[in-house]
This record gives C-alpha cells, structure tokens and sequence, in this order.
C-alpha cells in the first residue's frame, strides 16, 4: 500500500517545487502513474482479500473504489487549470496541494483495516474539502455551504466514534478482518438500537439519506468543480462503503431496524428526482440526481442479499465516473457564460458538436442506459429489492422514469433549440475539456465490457 | 515594568505554581496558592486602565474565595483524619469542599462567569499566562484528590462546563473571551475524566497548554484582538493565516490534527467506564465551540482578497513581542495525532 501512499504524498513537495509553468503537467502526470499502480490491485484473489499489512488490505470492494480515487485525480487537475489561470502561484501550489491531501487521506481511508484509522481518517477528509470549497468557491453562500457540509457529517460522526470504541470494548478488537469473525448476533434491545444508529447515522448522512441531505446541494454547487468532482465522485462512496463494513457487524438487528431508512430512500429516490424535472440551476441538477442515485446504494446495503450489495459496488463505481463527468460538463458551460442557469446556455449542439456528443454519453450513462454498469448496479439492486418485497418494483420503475425524463430534459435545454444571443461568441471546446470527457467516459465504456471488476466482493 | 521587577514577579508566581505541584503538607500547597494570586495581580495589571483594574479585582475576589474554600477543606480534612499530608482525603465533606474551590480555581461552570470578564480585561500576554499557567496548579491538585472525589459532583460541572464553554462563546467577537469560554469548555473535558483516569487529564492539559500558547502567540503577532482585525492577517502575514487555520481546526478536536487526541483518548477511557451519554453529550456540545473556530477561521483564512472587508489595512511593521518557540509548538499543536501511541510514558 504504501507503493501508492508514499508517491501521493510526494506529489505535495512536487508541486511546492516545481517551476511555474510545470505545476500543472507535473502533478497530472504523476497522479495518472499513481493511478496505473493502483489498478493492479483489482486482480483480486476469490478467496480471501490481498493484506498489505496491519494497518492495510484491499478488497474486491474496496479496490475498484481505490481505483476511481486515483483516477479521479488527474481528472481534477485537468479540469480546475482553467479556473485557477488567474490565481498567484502560491494559491495554485496550495490548491493542488489541497486535492493532493485529500486524495491521500480518501486512499487510506479506503484501505484501512483497522475502523479507528478509517473513522479518523473520514473526519479528516472533511477539512481539505471544507477548505476547498469555502476558499475558491464563487459565490457568497459557500460559507454556509462548507458550515453545512461539516457540521452534518461531524454530528453524524461523532456518534460513531462512541460506538467504535465501544465494540471494541465488547469485542475486543475493531481490525475490520478480524472483527468479521468474533462478531456476535445483536438482539433488540434499545441500547443495542442506539448502537446500530449510532453505528449508522455517520454514513447515512454521508450518503446522503434524503431526510439529512440538506447539505449536498448546497455543498455541490459552491464548489469549485474539483470541489464538485471529488464531493459527487469520491466522498459520497465513503458513506457507502462505510455502511457496507460496519453492518457485517450489526446482524441481525438491520433486519428491523432498517425499515425507517428503507422507506425514507425510497420515497426520497423518487421526491429528488422529481426536483431535479424543476431546477432552474444545471449543477443543483446533478446534485440532486446524486441524491436519488445514493438512495439505490442505500436501499442496496440495507437489504444485504448478494445480488444487492454487487448492485451497490458496481452503482457506486457508475455514478462516481458519470457524476462527475456531469459536473466537468456543467463547469464547462460555467465557463464560457459564467452563470449556472440552464436556460442562459441554450442550444449549444450547432456551437460545441462534439461537447454535445460528451453531454449525450453522459445523459445516457445518467440515465442507466444498456450495457453500460449504471444499468447493471441499477438492474441487480432493483431485482434484490423486488425480491425483498413486491411492491417496490412501482417505485423503482417510477424513478427509472423520471431519472430518464431529468436527464433528457437537461440534454434538451442545453443542447437543442435556438441559442440564445450572448453564447454565439464563447470559445470553442478545449482539447483539455476534450480529454477530461473522454478519459471520465473511457472507463465506464471500457466497465460494461468487464463489469466483474466492480461488482464487489460478493461475485 | 521595571526588568527587576518584572523578573521578582515572575520568579514568585512560578515558585508558586512549583510549591502547589511539589507539597506533601496540605498547608504548603495552601501557601502556594497565595503566591501564586498575589504574584499574578500586578501581571494582569501591566496597563493601568479601569479595565485592567476591575479584572484584577474580580480575579483576586473569586480566588481569595476558592482558597478560603480550600482551606475550610483542608481543616475538615486535618479534623477527620488527623493528619495534614495528602494521603487520605476520604472526609466526602473535605472532599467535597476541595473540588468545589478547584473547581473555582478553574473556572469550571457554574463557577465560570469571571473567566471572559478577567481575560478580556488584561492584555494578551497576561491573558496568555492565566489562561494556561495558572490552571497547571489547581489541576495537579485534582489529580492527587482523584481517587477520592465524588463523580456526582465531578461530572454534571463537566458537562455544564462544555455546555457554556459552547454556547457562551458563540455571541463573541473578541478573540480574547472566545479564548475564555474556549478554556472553560477545555477544562469540561479534562474535569469529566479525572475521576475515573487522571492520566487522561494529563495528556488533555499538555495538548491544551500548547495549543492555547500558540494561538495567543499568533494574536499577538498579528495584534489583533477582535475578530474582524483578525481578518487582516493575510496582508500582514500570509503564513499566519495559514497557522491560524490549523490551529482552531485543532482546538475544535478535528481529526488528524492533535487536538483530536484528547478527545479521543477522553471518550475511550469513559466508554471503558461503561458510560455512553456522557461522551456523546461531552462531544456533540464541543462541536459549538468548532463553530466559533470556524467563524475565526472564516474570517482569517477562508475569505482573503479580493473579497470585501471593512476593516482599515494595518501599518506592516515588524513584531516586537516575543514568541517563544513558535514553531516548534505550532507543529506540536498540530501534528501530534499519529504519535498517540506515545502517551503511555505519561503512566
């Protein structure tokens, strides 16, 4: 593991180091041979996990999520050049410097086999994002945002951090491989329903569940787009990933207390997606879509059947590569016409073609279109749960509906139609905004070709 | 003041402090602690001022008071078991009066409220030197007494101490009361664990005392004593600003800085005590202090040019204070976490 963590942390005196000029090239490209060591580690082992050492392990859950972290990076850097083309030299190497930490900190909280070292970690993903989005975000309401954005997860965290060191009282050790084996079913008792909340709240609000995602539209817009890239792509998989180790110790008492979340998600799939039909903002579209995607993941965890929890993994890997595409299209937009209002960048299919040709494959990827992974995350979690329980099939048909009527209708209204007056002088499309689409949709396309890789550890 | 006597001073409030920490005989460490305030009392008036004034006079009050409880202890204390050493303290009337005027000493609720009064009231290297020195005594007393004091007593004045130490700190805009109330909040966290591992409260006092140094040391750099001259950090010292973000995410205990050690090793021992409401209250009442460090960290670091700001620039002259062993205690302050492991020398 530490082949991966200790180039990372190289790249922060890289930066600090390098000539002006070179920051950029140096740090892309060093990420991206950072990212090719990190895909060795999907050639996983069916028996048991590759185990770097005490504090190290890798997965065939957590591997593809290291993979899409690593990727993510470059694509970053790619695609923040240009909003920081102005900035002073020291402010570009701190901004960078910032992706850098986070990135570190997200490779070893997803590799951490001891859940202290994973809770610490968690938290400490928060302050470079926090930094990241209230310092070069542009618009007033980022303060709020980044408060929303820390205090949500800190509240929902701290519970868990109790919790934590109370397993590891009881069962005397919290080595995630270890703590597998030694756990104990846990019956119905109200201390041992706190427990499970407390256990649970942290991701949930992560997620985010619908009831507490108050913070992710607000957080998704203010950011700067590598803000918006690492929070969609990155961030929101933590509470996913978190939910899928943390219930191996809570059987079988998710079978009751699940309920409430169920239907919350469910419900909150369909009210999220319904309010993305009617936002007026492009990015607060995304977000929203973000919502409804992770409230699938929720569902998926919460029903813990084989099928479902390789629906989740292979869910989380399609929404991190599409989501984010989504955003570096949006921050696309942002950038010629400074303004995130759908309608003010109308018709820009005759303008950019081939921007039009990334907008269609990411609205189809959005959209869970065959045979891409979206689809097979989306088929398998809608089979466990049909399997759970009949009715949900009209939810989950419902929200396939109008997860395909948002994502057309924001193809349509920035796409099609007539422009309007003040986007027929933008710039055309960058070959750097070119690469960004093609090196985000290359490996969805490439998934659907071998989705074994992300379908977690189940397969 | 005079270097002579300025030196006099100080020699007398740490011989003070030395004789708290070093006594066997209930009556030395009672003396200590009359050093120690009287020595303080021409500190904390270094500018002449009414304000400088009446903090003085409420501190001397309210620490006059606490040793007369203490003593009141002491004499009970000598009554039930005939002898003055520190050994058996198991009178829980003794008991009791002792962490009462401890808990006066410290400024722990509800006997908080002449903690933002007397810090605003001096200057900053005064405030420096109460808010940290000072509370070296009383808590080293707390320790020796630990195993004879009463939880019931302990614990509530914990908690209620978080509790003001979080809201009370959240109307403020001079820095010197958020760093009282702040203090009040810390002191929470350390009265919650003693009576159960005072080593823990050791290790919360260390991290606490270097992370208090630092951030006075980097207000009095900047000389700034309200938040929004605070703001003016970036034109003076850019790398300043950069500190003072570390740091008040330390202070407010988020990970991987070291002030997350405290509370970590805080709600660990109380969980191994078999108590979980406490730590949760204890830890979700300290996210209201983490919001008062972010509003600081707002206005210093988060919001720099070219964003408005209302406040005059500042003349960029050199500083003239001295700061002892900045950086050293800046890393200290921040980068503790992964040495956690080490704390069992403090067994």
């Amino acid at each position: 593991m530490l082949k991966i963590i200790i180039p990372t942390t190289m790249l922060i005196p890289l930066t600090w180091l390098s000539k002006p000029n070179m920051i950029w090239i140096n740090s892309t490209t060093h990420s991206l041979l950072i990212s090719l060591i990190s895909l060795s580690y999907l050639n996983q082992f069916s028996d048991n996990s590759l185990n770097f050492s005490l504090l190290f392990f890798s997965d065939p859950l957590s591997a593809p999520l290291l993979a899409l972290t690593t990727w993510l990076l470059p694509l970053m850097l790619t695609a923040s050049q240009n909003h920081l083309s102005k900035e002073t030299i020291a402010r570009k190497k701190l901004y960078i410097t910032m992706l850098t930490l986070l990135q570190l900190f997200l490779i070893m909280t997803f590799t951490a086999t001891e859940l202290i070292m994973f809770y610490i970690l968690f938290e400490a993903t928060l302050a470079p994002t926090l930094i990241i989005i209230t310092r070069w975000g542009n618009q007033t309401e980022r303060l709020n945002a980044g408060l929303y954005f820390l205090f949500y997860t800190l509240v929902g965290s701290l519970p868990l951090l109790i919790a934590l060191l109370y397993i590891q009282n009881t069962t005397g050790s919290l080595n995630f491989l270890i703590a597998q084996y030694w756990v104990k079913p846990i019956s119905t008792t109200w201390s041992n329903i706190f427990l499970w909340l407390a256990c649970m709240m942290a991701f949930m609000v992560k997620m985010p569940l619908y009831g507490l995602h108050l913070w992710l539209p607000k957080a998704h817009v203010e950011a700067p787009i590598a803000g918006s890239m690492v929070l969609a792509a990155v961030l929101l998989k933590l509470g996913g990933y978190g939910m899928m180790r943390i219930t191996v110790l809570l059987n079988p008492l998710t079978g009751q207390m699940a309920y409430p979340f169920l239907m919350l998600s469910l419900w909150g799939m369909i009210m999220t997606s319904s309010i993305c039909l009617r936002q007026t903002d492009l990015k607060s579209l995304i977000a929203y879509s973000s919502v409804s995607h992770m409230a699938l993941v929720i569902v998926a965890v919460l029903i813990q059947t084989p099928w479902s929890y390789m629906g989740a993994t292979a869910l989380m890997i399609a929404h991190g590569l599409t989501s984010s595409m989504l955003f570096c299209l949006a921050n696309s937009n942002y950038e010629r016409v400074h303004s995130r209002t759908m309608i003010l960048a109308r018709g820009l299919q005759t303008l950019l073609p081939l921007m039009a040709a990334w907008w269609l494959l990411a609205s189809l990827a959005n959209l869970a279109l065959p045979p891409t992974i979206n689809l097979l995350g989306e088929l398998f979690v809608m089979m466990a749960s049909f399997s759970w329980s009949n009715t949900t099939i009209a939810l989950m048909g419902t929200n396939i509906i109008i997860t395909a009527l948002y994502s057309l209708y924001m193809l349509i209204t920035t796409l099609r139609g007539k422009q309007t007056d003040h986007v027929k002088n933008i710039k055309p499309s960058f070959t750097r905004e070119n690469a960004l689409m093609a090196l985000h949709l290359l490996p969805l396309l490439l998934l659907s070709l071998n989705p074994k890789i992300v379908l977690g550890p189940i397969h | 003041m005079k270097p002579p006597i300025l030196i006099t001073i100080m020699f007398t409030m740490v011989a003070g402090t030395t004789i708290v920490l070093t006594s066997s005989h209930w009556l030395t460490i009672w003396i200590g602690f009359e050093m120690n305030l009287l020595a303080i009392i021409p500190i904390l008036m270094k500018k002449h001022n009414p304000r400088a004034t009446e903090a003085a006079t409420k501190y001397f009050l309210m620490q006059a008071t606490a040793s007369m409880l203490l003593m009141m202890g002491i004499i009970i204390n000598l009554l039930h078991s005939g002898q003055w050493t520190m050994s058996k303290n198991t009178n829980p009337m003794a008991s009791t009066m002792m962490t009462i005027a401890l808990a006066m000493k410290l400024g722990l609720a509800p006997f908080h409220f002449w903690v933002p009064e007397v810090t605003q009231g001096i200057p900053m290297s005064s405030g420096l030197i109460l808010l940290t020195w000072q509370k070296i005594a009383p808590l080293s007393i707390l320790y020796q007494i630990s195993p004879t004091i009463n939880p019931n007593l302990l614990m509530p004045m914990a908690i209620a101490s978080v509790l003001v130490g979080g809201w009370g700190g959240l109307n403020q805009t001079q820095l010197r009361k958020i760093l009282a109330y702040s203090s009040i909040a810390h002191m929470g966290w350390m009265a919650a664990i003693t009576p159960y591992n005072p080593t823990m409260m050791i290790l919360n006092l260390m991290i606490y005392i270097i992370m208090t140094l630092t951030t006075f040391m980097l207000f009095m750099h900047s000389s700034s004593t309200t938040t929004s001259s605070l703001s003016q950090t970036w034109n003076k010292t850019p790398l300043t600003t950069a500190l003072i973000l570390a740091l008040m995410m330390s202070l407010g205990g988020l990970p991987p800085l070291s002030g997350f050690t405290p509370k970590w090793m805080i709600i660990q021992e109380l969980t191994k005590n078999e108590m979980i409401t406490t730590p949760t209250l204890l830890a979700t009442t300290a996210l209201l202090n983490l919001y008062f460090y972010m509003r600081l960290t707002y206005a210093t670091a988060l919001t720099m040019f070219p964003s408005t700001n209302n406040m005059k620039m500042k003349w960029q002259f050199n500083t003239t204070k001295k700061m002892i062993l900045l950086p050293p205690l800046t890393v200290l302050s921040t980068l503790l976490l992964p040495l956690t492991p080490l704390m069992s020398i403090l067994d």
